[in-house]
């Protein structure tokens, strides 16, 4: 009985901020620049409450971490001995052209 | 510093050989941040030739691969620079990556309406994602549509880890027009990707 009344307390508390706090729509951009610098105390409230209520949005930031992370993950790999994309290659006739341009500079 | 350890920086380079030894190399570190392959092979050429002009700066410190991947980068940044100056930002650019769609009048995420629209549960490895090259090949589709200066924005950023100041000079652009720049690029990407990868591979139970 009482976890019930806590549920539906929760769910109305939920509900309410919901319909007041601002939408995913303000809250999408915030996520992103929160990739970008720190966000103000007050910014940090309202997305705390925000993730607090809304599932998709928890995904939605998440995924732009992982985003994040998967391509910082591949360009450091990258640095080193890339072989994430062997289809990416000069093609044997840019070789050559490239060759060519060089012999003609240092003669 | 010893004779011999100085020697190989006096012989004459030989660039033909840079090609064989480092061409795939740099075109790969290029090909990573300009979407265009001419224009990649274009910043190859131009690095190889510019090295060759200034090998006697080189003086054998660290690897050659390093001090040509030095230049390219160099290479790189010139030809953003050069781009977007002569292309002021308009508003309009990027207009049709605004996600309204994706949001319900009063601002929610379409959800239980249009469950399509929401983002959805997925979690991935990056390590694991990065081994995978169909995913990569995905993730190039994903990034094909936006527009230059926006994908060159988010490269930036996310790829070489620039500073927004070191951006907004290269791109001719506000710290804000950057901000609204990299949201709509990870929302596009973000989305390209949950629909083109993540929805299509097997559930993991």
């Amino acid at each position: 009985m009482a976890d019930g009344f806590y549920d539906r307390t929760i769910h109305a508390v939920r509900y309410f901020l919901l319909r007041r706090l601002p939408p995913c729509k303000a809250m999408a951009p915030l996520m992103s620049e929160s990739l970008e610098r720190p966000l103000t105390l007050r910014e940090r409230v309202k997305l705390k409450l925000h993730l607090w209520i809304c599932i998709w949005c928890v995904w939605y930031l998440e995924h732009l971490r992982l985003l994040r992370a998967t391509i910082g993950a591949r360009s450091t790999q990258a640095a080193g001995e890339d072989e994430v994309s062997p289809d990416i290659s000069l093609t044997v006739e840019a070789s050559e052209r490239i060759k060519e341009a060089l012999k003609r500079s240092a003669g | 510093m010893s004779k011999e350890q100085r020697a190989p920086a006096r012989q004459r380079p030989d660039p033909t050989a840079w090609v064989d030894l480092h061409g795939n190399y740099l075109f790969r570190f290029a090909a990573l941040r300009l979407r265009d392959r001419t224009v990649a092979e274009d910043i190859v050429q131009e690095t190889l030739l510019s090295a060759l002009q200034t090998y006697h700066t080189f003086e054998g410190r660290g690897s050659e691969r390093t001090w040509l991947t030095g230049i390219l980068k160099h290479k790189v940044m010139d030809y953003y620079r050069r781009v977007h100056r002569e292309t002021p930002v308009s508003q309009l650019e990027g207009e049709s990556f605004e996600h309204e769609e994706l949001f319900r009048q009063e601002g929610q995420w379409k959800d239980h309406f249009e469950p399509s629209r929401a983002p959805v549960d997925w979690h991935a490895d990056p390590a694991e994602l990065l081994q995978q090259s169909e995913f990569w090949k995905v993730f190039n589709q994903c990034l094909s549509p936006l527009p230059e200066r926006i994908a060159n924005a988010f490269t930036l950023r996310e790829v070489d880890g620039h500073s927004s100041e070191e951006i907004c000079e290269l791109l001719s652009i506000s710290t804000n027009n950057l901000w609204v720049m990299l949201y709509r690029a990870r929302t596009h990407l973000r989305r390209c990707l949950e629909l083109n990868w993540f929805k299509r591979q097997p559930e993991k139970s």
